[in-house]
């Protein structure tokens, strides 16, 4: 537990390392922005500064006509090309600060979908394939704040105010000294309520994510149920987990609110402190005013002085508060980096022989004494399992389920390793062979092929992109394709897959087919192909499947009949070894 | 699957003709008027906000005439008035913040408790029941995206509209024009800017989500097509296509970043305007000249009332995204429920015998959709074992749908007991009939929470029975935590052959004289498949069977096989 705890911790200091790579500009930036703002509230003061002089040596008279005289109308453009250019680097830090979530968003996602191809179907055993959807979309979406607030918050809530406080004790050391007092009470505070509040806060995250994963998995299974007469029920049960949370999350928010209302404290005893501190100061300049009524000038400097220090304060706190705001930003970090570390690393290839490609003609398989665990407590799910197909022959392989049938196919297509024992291609050993020659030499049709969101014709050039038209009309042909065409709306530019119009699980299967065919593999993978279809289309579809497998290798886990229409050698499975080979 | 994703887009353009119907404001209204029990707390949330937005105002403008009042000798503002206020102002915003907060989480939970029994009572469960998974998921993160609403959106509202007239006031009493002047910066940094930003978001937001749900394909394709993927050797290719729907997407963004920044730097700058024109007034130019002591104080109060209102760009840009998405929730929730029917007289329990007839049927999904019963008539008296075959799509689950009373026929009657279908309450109807299906659901929950399901006051020893009736019982005894093993989202940590038990072994529980199996062997290899049809010939002794499916394995013993074919009901034997 502590070991995750710690891996989290270095994770997010990888990332929080890489995300100030592109947010060193906003930082910068915002710098300049708050010297900016300073800037501006000393043009501010040196305006109101000779004014307030002024009045002061008309012994608080009201001001009249002439008073503007002598008054620096510099201040008032001052400010407001202060203003302009403020607001300017504010435009661009934020476009900046998004561009530095953006560069973020796109490496994780990058990092985590090569993680997800690179350890491919194995993964799915473990996770639903929707997770990882959420992973990749959702959470590396939300972990957006991380890097466009919370890395340039952590750095600028120390910098602008120590910057701010160089400039305050330039002009005046004593109100200098209350600001760092006060500014210093904040991290002391949020040390003292901010531990709590930090803890708080990844609970209260928790504690939200656990609330909505439960609405979201009660929503989908609404049908389930209303059919079982228990929408109420749900209802009820809802409402009191969602008051639960509140509850909890109330209390958390309490003491969480403490340490926000302490940066409030500190900036109202700052501005209260400044202000009075300075009304002390100002008998003196009083004084010098009484003694000299027609020299101003020393006196408004002074009064200037004051009154930029004063106008400083909301300035000085205002990055304290934008580290507190930023601070959900972080907790959804640490939720992605918990998420993003159950991932198995990209593993590097172990050194050894080199790979070899195998040609593509008449591939022989070959299983050695081939042993595989998916789980250890479940014990084995292949033990010794030997079996041979020569080229250009087929093997017919059937078991009920969880007897080993599909971890034979997994192995095949070189999604896992045999824990101990051999597959041969060819009398190579399955290691040694590179992955994209292994792939060349294989095709695979599965139960419920997947289709992809795009056209039909996208869904078969899938096998082979650079395939020309005459040879996908072939496949086309040869699967079958074409005789279900002319009932689609678009015929093959018709959009399938996700959103798109749906085909019958017989013509899916036969999209598979043709993408088979147009790859052209010497070696056929069948996963009972027609386990979900009705006896009428399951004859159809072997009937194509018949004439795909001709003088190709072919191995097909199957439970069905029909079966036979493939002839071949018979190899049956029981609990992850071979009770029985038969030749036909 | 293939049949799922259909039926799923069906029922999201019936949807979207729903939505059109909604207006933003009219959808949002409603969602507002959801909060009517909360009503008290978030006034009361909304008061505490005045008050302590009133005392940071008083607090800034006090501490600039403080300061400027010593300098001139007159004392306008005292100390302690400075430190009450100061006080105020920080206990005030810490009250405002926690009674907010709670408000709205009590909101957030009547929202999601309300769209729950919606769903549940409304249309909408036919919609779970044709299987629109991925809709339901959409409108999930709707909700979420509304619960932002009140804190984010409403409460700076309401901070600018009391912040408003405070500055005409204390302005107006110096210098009409210049009030006039500050007073419309001040409209345009919180209603011209936040009203734009809204039209920006509320365009580029659906272009936005378009590219969003782009991502969701293409990573969806990616995850579940990962076998097609590696077998094919095609990991680069597609890869790409994700890639480039990412940078659709960040393209999207950044171009509504920018434009955000745009938004909120116009704001900000109708803020400077406004001290540059104080400033000018208090020198004399162009205004009638302010004086001085005051003028500090309003100064102080400008600056703190423009950052006030500042959030109210992001408001702006988040309440055009909730517009959207009230629609589609208010949409999807549907009309309130009808509990009494158009006759007049309220529902009755269904009658204690289950005789089932289907008295020439005529159904179809959509108004416009093809008819998939037409006058289809079949009976099933109580205790029978029948089969009701036909291909995919002939109209075998809508048959499970009307006899569930999920849709209504458009015309003929269904009995159940001699009492037609339309007059029985829902409830009792699907107390009477236990439906199984691929798509039933199971929670990600405990096994015994998901068994509890099917009948609450179930003893451990009947939930034991349960499971070995539907041969599950020794795996599950096998396991380490037992009946309390947590299933995981959609029951994946079992396989599946076993989650379908799980969910038989539920459907066994609930003691309906009626089990409707729809397909409830789909996916499971030949042998568990039989296995699991001849568990039912055993448990449901008694009871009647009704089992859809495409084809007989040889193991059912039916009493009667009907035969559906082009919205008919042939008896076969």
């Amino acid at each position: 537990m502590s070991d995750t705890k710690a891996a989290i911790r270095l994770w997010t200091k990888a990332q929080m390392r890489l995300g100030f790579r592109a947010g060193s500009p906003v930082i910068l930036i915002s710098m300049v922005s708050a010297l900016l703002g300073a800037g501006q509230m000393w043009c501010l003061a040196s305006v109101l500064g000779p004014v307030l002089a002024r009045t002061m040596a008309g012994g608080g008279a009201e001001p009249e006509a002439g008073m503007a005289d002598g008054v620096p109308l510099w201040g008032v453009a001052g400010f407001a090309v202060c203003a302009l250019l403020r607001v300017v680097a504010g435009i661009v830090s934020e476009g900046l600060a998004a561009r530095a979530g953006e560069v973020a968003r796109r490496r994780l996602r990058r990092d985590v979908m090569g993680r997800v191809v690179a350890h491919g179907p194995a993964l799915l055993r473990r996770s639903h394939s929707g997770a990882f959807a959420a992973l990749i979309v959702d959470r590396i979406e939300a972990a957006d704040g991380y890097f466009s607030r919370w890395v340039p918050a952590s750095v600028l809530w120390m910098a602008i105010p120590a910057l701010l406080l160089v400039c305050a004790f330039a002009v005046q050391p004593f109100a200098a000294l209350i600001l760092l007092v006060c500014g210093a009470a904040v991290p002391v505070c949020q040390a003292v309520f901010g531990i709590g509040a930090a803890v708080a806060s990844r609970n209260q995250f928790l504690a939200m994510t656990r609330l909505q994963a439960r609405f979201l998995d009660r929503i989908r299974g609404i049908a389930t149920i209303v059919l079982a007469g228990r929408a109420e029920d749900e209802a009820r049960r809802l409402a009191e987990a969602a008051s639960d949370l509140r509850v909890r999350t109330m209390k958390i928010l309490r003491v969480a609110f403490l340490s926000s209302a302490s940066i409030d404290v500190a900036m109202v005893v700052a501005l209260i402190g400044i202000a009075l501190a300075d009304a002390h100061g100002v008998s003196g300049i009083q004084a010098m005013i009484s003694a000299h009524p027609d020299h101003v000038a020393a006196p408004a400097a002074a009064v200037t002085r004051g009154m930029f220090v004063l106008l400083l304060v909301p300035e000085y706190f205002a990055p304290f508060r934008g580290l507190a705001l930023a601070y959900q930003d972080r907790a959804h970090a640490q939720g992605l980096a918990s998420s993003v570390l159950e991932l198995p690393e990209l593993a590097e290839r172990e050194a050894g022989a080199p790979l070899q490609s195998v040609g593509p003609e008449g591939v022989s398989v070959a299983f050695e004494d081939v042993s595989f665990t998916w789980d250890p407590a479940r014990g084995q799910a292949l033990s010794d399992v030997s079996f041979a197909v020569p080229a250009g022959q087929a093997l017919i392989l059937s078991g009920v389920s969880g007897s080993g049938k599909s971890t034979v196919m997994e192995l095949l297509l070189g999604f896992v390793r045999p824990g101990s024992g051999r597959v041969l291609f060819s009398g190579t050993d399955l290691r040694d062979i590179a992955p994209d020659s292994l792939a060349r030499m294989t095709s695979w049709i599965g139960q419920r092929p997947v289709l992809f969101a795009g056209t039909l014709r996208e869904n078969v050039l899938f096998a082979r992109p650079e395939a020309t038209e005459a040879e996908l009309f072939t496949a086309l042909r040869a699967a079958a394709v074409d005789r279900f065409l002319p009932s689609l709306p678009d015929g093959l530019d018709t959009p399938v897959g996700e959103g798109g119009f749906g085909l019958s699980g017989g013509q899916a299967q036969r999209v598979a087919i043709a993408r088979a065919w147009l790859k052209d593999a010497p070696l056929l993978l069948l996963d009972e192909p027609t386990a979900h279809l009705d006896p009428a289309t399951e004859a159809d579809v072997f009937e194509s499947l018949r004439r795909l497998a001709a003088r190709r290798t072919v191995i097909m886990a199957t439970h069905s009949g029909a079966a036979e229409a493939i002839s071949g050698h018979r190899v049956v499975l029981s609990g992850g070894c071979v009770v029985r080979g038969s030749e036909v | 699957m293939m049949r799922g994703r259909r039926k799923s887009s069906e029922a999201l353009a019936d949807l979207a003709g729903q939505e059109e119907a909604l207006t933003d404001v009219a959808a949002i209204r409603e969602v507002v008027g959801l909060w009517k029990p909360q009503r008290v707390r978030l006034v009361t949330g909304v008061v505490l906000s005045v008050v302590a937005l009133g005392c940071g105002l008083a607090l800034m403008r006090g501490a600039g005439l403080r300061y400027s009042g010593a300098v001139t000798g007159a004392l306008v503002v005292g100390s302690s008035a400075l430190a009450v206020l100061g006080v105020c102002r920080v206990v005030f915003r810490y009250a405002e913040r926690l009674y907010a907060h709670g408000a709205m989480f009590r909101a957030l939970a009547d929202l999601r408790v309300w769209f729950f029994r919606r769903l549940a009572g409304g249309a909408a469960a036919g919609l779970g029941f044709r299987r629109a998974g991925e809709l339901l998921s959409r409108l999930v993160s709707d909700i979420e995206a509304l619960d932002g609403l009140y804190l984010r959106v409403l409460l700076p509202a309401v901070a600018a509209c009391v912040i408003l007239p405070v500055l005409w006031f204390a302005l107006a009493r110096y210098d009409v024009p210049l009030a006039s002047a500050v007073v419309l910066l001040f409209l345009v940094s919180c209603f011209v800017v936040p009203v734009t930003a809204m039209r920006i978001s509320r365009q580029e937001g659906g272009v936005q989500l378009q590219a969003l749900g782009r991502l969701r394909v293409g990573v969806l394709d990616l995850v579940s097509g990962i076998r097609e993927i590696r077998a094919f050797g095609s990991e680069e290719r597609m890869l790409g296509r994700v890639r480039e729907a990412d940078e659709e997407l960040m393209r999207c963004q950044a171009a509504l970043a920018w434009r955000m920044a745009l938004a909120d730097g116009v704001s900000r700058l109708c803020g400077y305007g406004a001290v540059v024109l104080l400033l000018l007034a208090v020198t004399g130019t162009g205004f009638s000249v302010l004086p001085v002591v005051p003028a500090v104080g309003l100064i102080f109060l400008v600056l703190a009332g423009f950052e006030s209102v500042s959030s109210l760009t992001r408001a702006g840009m988040l309440s055009g995204m909730m517009g959207a998405a009230a629609r589609r929730v208010v949409a999807a929730a549907g009309p309130e429920e009808r509990r009494v029917r158009a006759g007049g007289g309220a529902l009755l329990p269904a009658p204690e015998e289950t005789d089932i007839r289907f008295d020439s049927v005529t159904f179809r999904w959509r108004e416009d959709g093809p008819k998939v019963l037409d006058r289809l008539s079949l009976d099933i008296p109580a205790g029978s074992r029948v089969v009701i075959l036909g291909p995919s799509g002939a109209g075998k689950s809508s048959l499970a749908a009307l006899l569930l009373k999920v849709v209504s026929p458009e015309g003929g009657r269904i009995l159940l007991g001699g009492a037609d279908l339309a007059s029985v309450s829902d409830v009792s109807v699907r107390q009477r009939v236990a439906w199984l299906s691929q798509a039933t659901h199971l929670f990600d929950d405990t096994i015994r929470a998901n068994l509890l399901l099917g009948r609450p006051d179930a003893s451990e020893d009947d939930l034991w029975r349960a499971l070995d009736d539907a041969a599950v019982g020794d795996v599950v005894r096998e396991l380490p935590q037992g009946l309390d093993t947590w299933l995981g989202e959609g029951g994946v940590r079992v396989s599946g052959g076993q989650g379908r038990r799980i969910a038989l072994a539920r459907t066994l529980l609930s003691g309906a004289p009626v089990l409707l199996l729809d397909e409830p062997a789909t996916g499971l290899d030949s042998q568990t498949e039989m296995e699991f049809l001849a568990t039912l010939n055993r448990v449901a002794e008694g009871r009647t069977v009704i089992l859809i499916a495409h084809r007989l394995t040889g193991v059912e013993k039916p009493d009667y096989v009907w035969k559906i074919s082009e919205g008919q009901a042939i008896l076969v034997s």
